[in-house]
């Protein structure tokens, strides 16, 4: 299966602090690929250079092929890369539905003269925007707080919307970035399943994540990070019994 | 896109659409229509106080776009309505432009001046920006002294025609005051459109989160630029429909006092909403003209009421009307 | 001969009240530093310390020095009051950056109206600390008054930093404005910084104020352009640094004075504001980089 994503020997580092020490991996076209390891194992920072939130100090990432080390994270969505935060930033004033909506900007057209004027294919094009946010809302199950405020869903549900609105930009490969954390065990579990959704759907997930459960329970593939270097990749089964990663995590 | 769920509901999301009639809203509309109704009738100096809080709605509706819907700020605003009331002023008098087409070469500066100064200024944040675009009015405040040739410094430009189109003039104070209320019902409607639109949610977006914004692919500056722009047309009009009403145009209109009395406005009448510029606009704008007695304290009072508004009641008049509506209909 | 004593001259003019924005400056840092708030009311400060000294001395027959002091504690007052009624209400609920910046200029325009009230609109004027005739340096002549300015700016600059370095609450402002919540687990009060951040802030104004008045005049409208010309000073200097706002404060009182020099005195402003944009655009973060 071909790579969507592949990291060729990222690093960063900050004054002295190496964060993530030449780093290379590949996320197939299809499934679930997770990033662990333990606290500041380098995780989040990988995940931001990544997305094009911070720059790498050397290295890599090709999307599809295509060099795309330096692209700012607005050019690196439009290539088909979105990504949540792992503290939810929504656009609060807006609704669930108006946020899901956002998130067709990239697959939508119109400015000015589309707002003022409404031409028959701006109308067309908001009548689909509101239907597709409908079906996204429901694939995570927040049809019933379409119309609610975003601040204030609870936090849970947040997560959920903020996943939705990603998928709106129908990504070829969507960032999670600890979608599980501050979910209680039903959310986590609902959750999980849309995870599966989306990936069965066609949509590759790279996620990274502190909850083990969640981890083994959808990923195929497991990538674990320690003191910013890779030092396993596999399966999770083959993953849980690496002694390096047991070392890792226990020492 | 993702597969399509098929136990979607449209009947339950369409049901959304038609909620009851919003109340509190329409109530701000109608007393709205009544102060105007008010000066319509009884014309004289109730209409030329009305007519100018009208125009300052056109500023104030500008400003909302950029501050209430984008989360921006800008204490500069006037630099634009000084472009367009001075481009009228000097077009429609030295060049005996007609108003209409002065009005547009003033717009076309405006935008062309927002343009510039936008690039440098919308990237900077917070007080940053918001000590920018205020050394921007005051400079433009300090040309329109300091270039006499062009403006008469102190003395202003007088003998600028009404407003007209053609052999049509709106002379007598009914006349303006149903030329404004029609230019303000239009800009309202077309903010109203672009709040439910994709310019205007990629607005709210901004105002939410740059961040994320831009990981859903917003060009954040593009759009923070678009808001200014939208902004500084506004205000460019406003500053037309000024000179042309009052017939004369000196610096002393557009200095930081025009600015105070703009933010109180939109505070008051509530940021982000479609009816708070004009209710605001026509509060301020009477309260002094209530409190006439009181000539000495009038700033006083209205800096007062400006400190309590922003402590006790940040959404305005038409925020709170609006979160009551919100909550009936829930 | 003649041409070079003249720039000289307006050099020293521009340093004095380069000095004066320099404080204003300060007093714009001393708050921020301890909240992150632009207190855009700065300006009144300023006012109320040149008028209150007037008031006092015309209307009350106080001395000079009592009348200054007096003047002073008044702008202390006034400071701690808009902290309280003001500032403390919308800090609670952070509300947005010019939220803050709209309540304390309409601060500014209360105490400003309330200042029209009590002593009318009528210029008021100081005079001079000591009367003495200007001193010539080397054909310059300085007047003494710049000299009172530049020595007390220095004394007042000096006293600050024994204060912010040596004294107990000092080093407790310097705390917070480090890190708020660490502070907080130390026991400081941190919301008895922020009053004493606006008093002292008040007071700096005030100072500035008085030794403004009697080279220039004061009445009760001159507080914003003040609080202008302390904050390009601030900017200029890297916000948050009282040192750089010093530096800054003589930076845009020499460019000031030779714009004035150079290009006639309508260009003031221009000249003061252009430096402040150039700064914003070019180097936000001003001469000594700022604090947050």
């Amino acid at each position: 299966m071909s790579a969507i994503l592949e990291v060729k020997n990222a690093t960063r580092s900050f004054g002295g602090l190496v964060a993530v020490n030449d780093v290379s991996f590949s996320v197939p076209s299809r499934g679930v690929t997770a990033v662990i390891g333990p606290n500041g194992a380098g995780k989040t920072t990988l995940f931001n250079v990544i997305a094009g939130t911070i720059s790498a100090n050397g290295g890599t990432i090709l999307l599809n092929g295509e060099d795309v080390t330096d692209f700012k994270p607005e050019a690196k969505a439009a290539k088909g890369l979105v990504r949540t935060f792992q503290l939810v930033k929504l656009f609060q004033d807006l609704t669930a539905a108006e946020n899901v909506k956002v998130g067709f900007h990239l697959k939508t057209h119109g400015g000015l003269f589309a707002a003022l004027f409404q031409p028959a294919w701006a109308r067309a094009a908001e009548r689909n925007s509101e239907k597709t946010a409908a079906d996204l809302l429901d694939l995570v199950g927040l049809s019933k707080v379409a119309q609610t405020s975003a601040s204030i869903l609870p936090y849970g549900q947040q997560r959920l919307l903020e996943i939705a609105r990603a998928l709106a930009c129908q990504p070829s490969i969507l960032l999670l970035d600890e979608p599980a954390a501050g979910l209680n065990a039903e959310e986590s579990e609902r959750l999980a399943r849309a995870i599966r959704r989306i990936a069965a759907d066609g949509t590759a997930v790279l996620l990274i994540e502190h909850d083990m459960k969640l981890v083994m329970d959808i990923a195929d593939d497991v990538v674990v990070l320690d003191y910013g270097r890779k030092i396993a990749h596999g399966t999770p089964d083959a993953v849980r019994n690496d002694p390096a990663v047991l070392a890792a995590y226990l020492g | 896109m993702t597969s399509s769920p098929s136990t979607t509901l449209p009947e339950a999301r369409s049901a959304v659409q038609t909620t009851r009639l919003p109340l509190a809203t329409a109530a701000v509309w109608a007393v709205s229509a009544a102060i105007v109704g008010y000066a319509l009738i009884f014309g004289g100096y109730a209409a030329t106080i009305i007519s100018f809080a009208l125009i300052y709605a056109v500023f104030v509706s500008g400003l909302n776009v950029f501050m209430g819907l984008t989360a921006q700020v800008s204490f500069g605003q006037s630099a634009f309505a000084a472009i367009g009331g001075y481009s009228s002023a000097v077009l429609t008098t030295t060049y005996a432009w007609p108003p209409l087409a002065g009005m547009s070469a003033g717009l076309v500066f405006s935008l062309l001046a927002a343009w510039a100064i936008g690039f440098p200024t919308l990237r900077l944040k917070g007080h940053y920006l918001a000590m920018a675009t205020l050394a921007i009015g005051l400079i433009t405040y300090e040309i329109a002294v300091e270039w006499e040739s062009v403006t008469q410094g102190y003395l202003g430009i007088s003998g600028i025609p009404p407003l007209g189109i053609g052999p049509f003039e709106a002379v007598s104070d009914r006349q303006i005051l149903v030329v404004l209320s029609v230019v303000v019902l239009v800009i309202a409607f077309a903010v109203k459109r672009i709040q439910h639109s994709r310019l205007g949610r990629s607005f709210a977006a901004v105002a939410g989160s740059e961040e994320a914004a831009a990981t859903l692919g917003i060009n954040v500056a593009r759009t923070k630029l678009v808001s200014f722009l939208l902004a500084a047309g506004l205000a460019s009009i406003s500053g037309s429909l000024f000179v042309h009403v009052v017939g004369y145009v000196s610096p002393e209109v557009f200095g930081l006092h025009m600015v105070i009395l703009a933010f109180s406005m939109v505070y008051i009448g509530g940021l982000g909403t479609v009816a708070g510029p004009l209710i605001g606009a026509l509060i301020v704008s009477i309260l002094p003209e209530v409190f006439r007695g009181m000539k000495d304290s009038q700033d006083l009072a209205y800096g007062i009421a400006l400190i309590l508004i922003l402590i006790y009641a940040p959404k305005g008049i038409a925020g709170v009307a609006g979160a009551f509506d919100a909550r009936r209909a829930a | 001969m003649d041409n070079i004593s003249l720039v000289l001259q307006s050099l020293i003019s521009g340093i004095s009240i380069g000095c004066v924005y320099g404080l204003i400056g300060i007093g714009f840092c001393v708050i921020y530093n301890a909240s992150g708030i632009v207190n855009f009311a700065q300006g009144a400060f300023v006012m109320i310390g040149g008028m209150a000294t007037s008031v006092l001395m015309t209307d009350f027959q106080l001395p000079y020095a009592a009348a200054a002091i007096g003047a002073i504690i008044i702008a202390g007052i006034v400071g701690a009051a808009v902290e309280r009624l003001v500032v403390r209400p919308l800090w609670n609920r952070n509300v947005a950056i010019f939220v803050m910046i709209l309540a304390t200029l309409a601060a500014q325009i209360v105490i400003e109206r309330m200042a029209y009230i009590l002593v009318g609109d009528q210029p008021k004027t100081l005079p001079p600390v000591s009367d003495l005739p200007p001193m010539m340096l080397g054909g310059v002549a300085v007047n003494i008054q710049s000299l009172w300015i530049l020595a007390s700016s220095l004394i007042i600059i000096a006293a600050l930093n024994v204060f912010f370095k040596t004294s107990r609450t000092g080093k407790a402002m310097r705390a917070v404005s480090i890190n708020a919540e660490a502070a907080v687990l130390q026991g400081i009060p941190v919301s008895r910084m922020l009053t004493l951040a606006f008093v002292i802030s008040a007071m700096l104004g005030a100072i500035a104020g008085i030794l403004l008045t009697p080279t220039q005049y004061t009445a009760f409208n001159v507080g914003v352009p003040f609080a202008i010309s302390g904050f390009i000073a601030a900017i200029i200097g890297g916000f948050g640094r009282p040192l750089g706002a010093f530096i800054g404060g003589i930076a845009l009182g020499v460019i000031q004075s030779m714009a004035i020099l150079e290009l006639g005195a309508g260009f003031k402003n221009v000249a003061a504001l252009s430096l402040l944009l150039l700064f914003l655009f070019f180097r936000p973060s001003g001469l000594l980089g700022s604090t947050r």
